[in-house]
């Protein structure tokens, strides 16, 4: 926030560290209020949140992190950390302090990242929170002597009560312009030698390394192995390099593990500090969560709750969000339609591309946020009450078989109704390449859009048939089909996890915080923050394919087609007003021949007529007739009017039915002058679409695609759903000249089923429909997704791995189903 | 052969004497406080046998066995 009337020195910048579940986000939401930005590092799947506040006069940037246990970054997501106390992220100002955010509930294992942070020496402030669940466990934190330990200020914070929040901003204020002073631990003396020794080499190395290095880096590259810095180093300072940090290893570790030297240290003086500042009255008893959770992971209670609520989630997803989607589509295909009709009626290009491209684009986008928001809304609730660490608990055993983690169960669950919010779901799994597994094996769950191509094929090709005498057939093909990608999925996930995304070990290591009542403002925010970061980075996006798939299905316009059927409707409208001239001539000869005026049938019918009329008339002005205010009287007199009249009629039309069949004529040809001028409009639709960009692609790839028993129109509608695989159908109805169906259309069930080939014998059989059904269950068809990916791994790398890897994939299973199937006569 | 966290039954209480395997797991593991000479409890199994819950330092945790399995503790 630049602001003409604050110099420099009235900007700051503090960041907040601490491990996760000590809310810390609660705090930096209370900090900073609604406004904040995310911002995201190239190649690193977490972010950072960025927002301000003030106080008296100084405008402060907060900087919130993910919460970490560690500053030991084995993974560019684990050096976000220490890359933003150093003031190395873009888009993240350098801090010019710190807010360490403590759990006084469990302090000796906050205290651990504690220690660490503070050996940056940068202004700091201890924010400690959860003071009352401390109290309640009879810990008692005496903050003068941790502060005093310490050497910064510390403060209890409660932000559901608000208490603690003012004091923390002013002490903030305070601490910033005093210079910071680095906390010293007692390390064995090799090991700290081993430090500055490390620190030397590397101060040497700053020019080729295009940084300025730290004495707390240098212990990170000393006592971890691998990760990102040793790579830096490593290419700045070569195999000499490796052999002096190998000679420093050796120096240090004085024979055992430098970690086991660096947790002893830390632990150690940590333990000290517990005994001066921290007090336990009560011998630890079953608490709330202990209790609660004996229910809550209980081999059938723990399991039958988890069944409850994951139906409950997966439910929500899948059947409630479906009305607010439907609303979503119904109002922007109206507002489409509506916005279309104010413009010019000749302007067919831009009429279509506002309706279909632009409005339906965003449509298209905003359809998914009932999934995302509800998806979110149980994640919320679920993360704020705890029960997230339980769920993967219960399912971890499971899912640690396909090489992920308990915590991969809900984002592949929701993704049986929608990959988009499965994958943003992702981001509750810690460990980085477990997410990216699972990001990746979101797309195969069957989702729901993958439904209407089901139906449509099975209804179809496959027979009503019954098999063991009560399984339907047709439902058995619908069940397999969503077996097709989770079988696809495991080995998959074996090959990712055992190859590309191989890390030594992936420790699952997770702590079970303490149950939580969720707090409504934190769900909101979790809604707001997910829904708009789709919106805003997935949405372009989705827009911008949605115009593209527009032009590719317009252009190139042909001018022949719209003019040849033009004239078609030309004379289907010159033959219609033919017919319609000849009909009122033989109506008006046949009305006043002598026959009709000497039958005394004519006359009773007037006659009956102008009765009925009267009584009509009565009904409209009741005051000045006989029937007074008398309803029922009058109500019988007009039925027995219309009775009257009617049965004249009749009568009149059994005997001059050769007179009055010209006005059945006309009546006829209403009829099919709007059904034929309908079919032009549909073989129109279906003559551009052909000639469209995408049908001449259709066509081009005809060749590929037979071998999966699929003739240009299959291959271009499949072509055409790589946006979004629902679109398939459509594009059939189109591409049939049925103009709009849906996929309990009859009438493109029996196109599809009555195609003929060049010989005659039927185009598409069983073997084609079980080929593209198992396409589309393999393929991944849906830019939503892919931009979504894109988003939460912020690179394009993994969607376009995804989407090769699935269309290949796809490819390769039609074609084997197809092969298999036709020559087992299907 | 010295016993494990894998080995306690619930409710039974441990002091770690070594925390061995993978050098990264090893770190994560000194990290969240299970070193030598801290006292540790197994609170509960998982349904499925894995993985298994422990006290440790105030808090809890989770550890698959796999992971349990390295870290070597003795009983009382």
């Amino acid at each position: 926030m630049t602001s003409a009337r604050h110099n420099r020195a009235d900007r700051h910048a503090v960041v907040l560290v601490g491990n996760p579940n000590v809310g810390k986000s609660s705090l930096f939401s209370a900090l900073t209020g609604a406004r904040q930005k995310i911002a995201n590092f190239p190649g690193v799947t977490v972010e950072a949140k960025l927002g301000t506040t003030r106080f008296e006069n100084t405008e402060l940037s907060v900087i919130d992190l993910p919460g970490t246990y560690s500053l030991a970054a084995r993974s560019p997501d684990e050096r976000v950390a220490i890359d933003a106390l150093l003031g190395r992220l873009e888009e993240v100002p350098a801090p010019d302090g710190v807010v360490l955010v403590l759990d006084a509930s469990s302090l000796d294992r906050n205290l651990y990242l504690g220690t660490q942070v503070l050996e940056f020496g940068l202004p700091a402030v201890v924010a400690l929170t959860m003071v009352d669940v401390a109290l309640s466990r009879g810990i008692r934190v005496d903050t003068a002597r941790l502060s005093q330990a310490l050497g910064v200020p510390v403060v209890e914070v409660n932000v559901p009560q608000g208490r603690g929040v003012e004091e923390l901003k002013s002490t903030i204020h305070r601490v910033l312009h005093h210079p910071g002073k680095a906390l010293e631990l007692p390390f064995p003396a090799e090991f700290r030698q081993a430090v500055d020794g490390l620190y030397g080499v590397l101060c040497d190395l700053s020019v080729d390394l295009g940084f300025k290095p730290t004495r707390p880096e240098a212990m990170r590259l000393l006592v971890d192995l691998g990760g990102p810095l040793h790579d830096e180093v490593r290419q700045a300072g070569g195999q000499a390099f490796d052999t002096k940090l190998a000679e420093f290893r050796a120096r240090a570790a004085d024979g055992r593990g430098l970690a086991l030297v660096e947790a002893n240290a830390r632990y150690g003086q940590i333990a000290a500090w517990m005994r001066e500042a921290r007090q336990v009255s009560a011998p630890e008893g079953r608490t709330l969560t202990d209790r609660v959770d004996a229910v809550l992971t209980h081999k059938v209670w723990g399991s039958l709750v988890f069944v409850v609520v994951m139906g409950l989630v997966f439910q929500s997803i899948y059947a409630w969000a479906e009305p607010l989607m439907n609303a979503i589509e119904g109002a922007f295909g109206w507002l489409g339609g509506t916005v279309a009709g104010w413009l010019p009626e000749d302007a067919a290009m831009l009429r279509s591309l506002v309706e279909d491209g632009v409005i339906g684009g965003v449509g298209g986008v905003l359809v998914f946020l009932p999934q995302i928001l509800f998806l979110f809304l149980f994640i919320a609730i679920l993360e704020d009450l705890g029960y997230m660490s339980r769920a993967a608990f219960l399912m971890d055993r499971i899912m640690a078989r396909f090489g992920l983690s308990g915590r991969s169960f809900i984002p592949l669950l929701s993704s049986f109704a929608c990959a988009i919010p499965g994958v943003m779901g992702t981001r509750v799994i810690e460990d980085r390449n477990t997410r990216l597994t699972t990001v990746f094996l979101a797309p195969f769950m069957s989702c729901s859009a993958r439904l209407p191509v089901y139906t449509l094929m099975i209804g179809a090709f496959v027979p009503k048939q019954t098999v063991l005498g009560f399984l339907g057939l047709q439902g058995l093909v619908l069940f397999a089909m969503y077996w097709v990608g989770v079988l696809a999925a495991i080995p998959t996930a074996l090959v990712l996890k055992k190859g590309i995304l191989r890390s030594r070990v992936t420790p699952f290591l997770m702590e079970m915080p303490s149950y939580k009542l969720p707090r409504p403002r934190n769900i909101a925010r979790v809604l707001y923050e997910r829904g708009g970061s789709f919106v805003k980075r997935a949405g372009t996006i989705i827009l911008a394919v949605s115009i593209i798939v527009w032009a590719a299905l317009w252009f190139p316009r042909s001018d022949d087609i719209t003019r040849a059927h033009e004239q078609r409707r030309e004379a289907a409208r010159a033959g219609h007003a033919a017919t319609l001239a000849a009909a009122a001539e033989a109506w008006r000869q046949g009305m006043t021949g002598p026959e009709l005026e000497a039958d005394p049938a004519v006359a009773a019918a007037l006659a009956d007529m102008r009765e009925l009329e009267a009584t009509d008339k009565a009904a409209r002005d009741r005051d000045e007739t006989e029937f007074g205010h008398d309803e029922t009287a009058l109500a019988e007199a007009q039925r027995a009017g219309r009775a009257a009249y009617e049965s004249s009629l009749l009568e009149l039309r059994r005997r001059h039915r050769g007179a009055l069949s010209p006005a059945m004529q006309m009546l006829a040809a209403e009829q099919e002058l709007e059904e034929g001028l309908a079919a032009i409009d549909n073989d129109e639709a279906a003559a551009h679409a052909e000639n469209s960009w995408l049908g001449r692609a259709g066509h081009v790839i005809e060749p590929a695609v037979r071998p999966l028993g699929w003739d240009w129109r299959i291959g271009m509608a499949a072509i055409a759903s790589f946006p979004a695989r629902e679109v398939i159908v459509g594009t059939l109805g189109t591409i049939f000249s049925l103009g709009d169906v849906d996929e309990q259309d009859e009438g493109l069930r029996g196109a599809l089923r009555n195609a003929r080939d060049r010989d005659g014998s039927p185009l598409f059989t069983l073997a084609t429909g079980l080929s593209v059904m198992v396409f589309f269950a393999l393929c991944c068809q849906c830019a939503a997704t892919l931009a979504v990916m894109r988003r939460e791994t912020n690179s394009w790398k993994w969607p376009a791995a995804s989407f090769f890897y699935m269309t290949t994939l796809a490819y390769l299973g039609a074609l084997m189903t197809y092969q298999v199937a036709h020559a087992l006569g299907g | 052969m010295a016993a494990t966290l894998a080995q306690l039954k619930p409710g039974q209480s441990a002091r770690v004497t070594d925390v061995r395997g993978d050098p990264v797991l090893q770190q994560r593991i000194l990290e969240m406080g299970i070193l030598p000479g801290t006292d540790i409890r197994l609170v509960r199994v998982a349904p499925l046998g894995d993985p298994m819950e422990f006290a440790v330092l105030g808090y809890n945790i989770s550890l698959r066995k796999s992971e349990a399995e390295c870290v070597c503790v003795e009983t009382a």
